[in-house]
């Protein structure tokens, strides 16, 4: 977990550092307190109750798993303290403490499942991670295969800390199932895990892909680009999209922390929405929640991915919905992306439980 | 040992707020009126108390009198003030009326400046926490209902406009996004149309 977390830690700081290089915010600099909770959920919470009761601070960035996230809501609800959440997750949520700027289900997983129906086939099975994000992302990626004609014919939860052999059965139980398309929600350093016995299995992702909304560019470098190239993920935005504005971000990242370091969703996600607050701040010129919230609603902003808002109904980010696959070079081309960016619903009111294109 | 309190060493959110006492003005209400001035706020004296305690305040102080309960200006759940109660030595407190009250926090006599700060930061904790958490609930509570209106106007227009689940959806989602409006309240003209119109 640690590579890709340490990514949304850099995406953050570059964005610090970008704030004080142009004078920071009216004339003070901005200045970054940070903990390491080393992936264990519990203590993020204790961090979160840390910064607000020691440090007197009242914005938090941060929070990569859903279990991290939950372990700071409590926190910065009761203190009221402003959590800015940069990651994917499983919707269903609506904190008046948190500003959401990673993709929910209506973003990510409702255009994925039409693609890879249309694509693939019928035939998913479901292999992830066992906690809350994966365990509640099936529950919806279900429902909107199940209601569209498709059909989950095998569903298996790994350890967080899984090793390679704990893959052997899911390779064998893919072997004989043959599924159209393998939906995995497996997260962190068993990703790898994951993609590498796949390759080994000898299994082809041009007939059965594997499909994820949490396998970035740091994953894909970490399990070489010849094991993830073929397989498939939905995310608001990739490296090699186009645009101005992201070949810019992209250069600068690699300026920073190295021209083999690849940019991804999270990372991007870590670097808008410091400069959300960043440019709310200026405005307020106050940290108080009560303040700086209510401002941060309906802001936009030009980000690497395209134009966001953070919607005031719901405190997420309006986000750009693509599908993308590994090329050989450990890059992903967009198969398909939204024309505009897609609103956020959180509690899917606008979807019941059919499935739409990700087009609107 | 200095007793006074220097008003910028006050955690903003207790600094310069709109505070109403309702207390006689004895040594005790002196005290109290005086502590809440060094913290920069707006005070406003009552007294004697009111048929009705003023609302448009941060926050309400008063002192437990018989038949209190009846001079709050909201109803018990709907607060809109942090409440703080002041309970006399004697005659001993009626417990069951001071919970009625439902106050954010008590304050007992003999009043001191610690006691008088004390209750006023976590009055106005309790009362910000307990809003942030009913409009939490309030807004779950609108979603649920959006999401019925939604599933019958979708069955709306897939009878009457002859669309199919997702075209239905795709519909409103489309019509939201372009007139800038939740999918609910589209979801609501297609209801209100099929009424008026059958």
């Amino acid at each position: 977990m640690a590579v890709i977390e340490n990514t949304q830690l850099r995406g953050t700081l570059l964005a610090i550092e970008e704030i004080n290089a142009a004078g920071g915010i009216n004339g003070r600099e901005l200045v970054p307190l940070i903990y390491d909770p080393a992936s264990e959920s519990a203590a993020f919470g204790r961090y979160a109750k840390r910064l607000m009761v020691e440090d007197h601070v009242t914005t938090i960035f941060g929070c990569y798993t859903s279990s991290s996230r939950k372990a700071v809501l409590p926190v910065v609800e009761r203190l009221n303290g402003l959590l800015w959440y940069p990651t994917l997750y499983e919707g269903f949520e609506f904190s008046p403490n948190i500003i959401y700027t990673g993709a929910a289900p209506n973003q990510n997983s409702v255009a994925l499942c039409r693609y890879l129906m249309d694509h693939y086939g019928p035939r998913f099975y479901f292999v992830g991670s066992d906690y809350v994000y994966p365990r509640e992302s099936n529950r919806i990626m279900r429902d909107v295969l199940r209601n569209n004609g498709g059909e989950v014919v095998g569903e298996v939860y790994l350890n967080l800390r899984a090793k390679r052999r704990d893959f052997q059965p899911v390779i064998r139980d893919i072997s004989e199932l043959r599924p159209d398309v393998i939906f995995s929600t497996v997260v962190g350093d068993s990703t790898v895990h994951l993609y590498q016995s796949y390759a080994d299995a000898g299994f082809d992702p041009k007939v059965m892909p594997i499909a994820s909304l949490t396998t970035t560019e740091a994953e894909v470098c970490a399990m070489g680009f010849d094991v993830g190239e073929g397989h498939i993920t939905a995310a608001p935005y990739f490296q090699c999209i186009g645009g101005e504005r992201n070949s810019s971000f992209v250069k600068r990242y690699k300026k920073r922390y190295g021209e083999s370091e690849p940019t991804n969703m999270c990372v991007e996600a870590a670097y808008f929405q410091v400069h959300v607050f960043a440019r709310t701040l200026q405005q307020t010129n106050s940290m108080e929640t009560e303040i700086l919230r209510p401002m941060v609603l309906g802001s936009t902003f030009d980000a690497p991915q395209g134009p966001i808002s953070i919607n005031p109904a719901c405190s997420h980010a309006d986000l750009w919905t693509r599908i993308g696959r590994v090329n050989r070079r450990g890059q992903f081309e967009v198969l398909q992306q939204s024309l505009s960016p897609v609103l956020a619903d959180p509690y899917l009111i606008g979807y019941g439980r059919s499935m739409v294109s990700g087009q609107g | 040992m200095r007793m006074s309190w220097r008003a910028n060493a006050l955690p903003s959110e207790i600094a310069g707020l709109d505070i109403v006492v309702a207390i006689r003005r004895d040594e005790g209400g002196e005290l109290l009126i005086r502590d809440l001035q060094r913290t920069r706020a707006k005070v406003r004296h009552v007294w004697p108390l009111p048929e009705r305690l003023p609302e448009d305040a941060d926050v309400i102080f008063c002192d437990l009198a018989p038949g209190l309960a009846n001079r709050i200006p909201w109803v018990p759940g709907e607060p809109k003030a942090a409440f703080v109660v002041i309970v006399p030595t004697l005659p001993p407190p009626d417990l069951e009326m001071l919970r009625n009250c439902a106050p954010d926090a008590v304050l007992h006599r003999p009043l001191t400046t610690h006691a008088v700060l004390s209750s006023l930061i976590l009055a106005r904790a309790h009362f910000t926490y307990s809003q942030r958490l009913r409009s939490r609930i309030e807004k779950l509570d609108e979603t649920l209902r959006s999401i019925r209106g939604v599933e019958r106007a979708k069955a709306i227009l897939m009878a009457k406009r002859n669309m199919r689940e997702d075209e239905a959806y795709q519909f409103m989602r489309r019509q939201a996004m372009t007139r800038r409006v939740s999918i609910s309240a589209v979801a609501a003209v297609v209801v209100d149309t099929e009424e008026v119109l059958g």
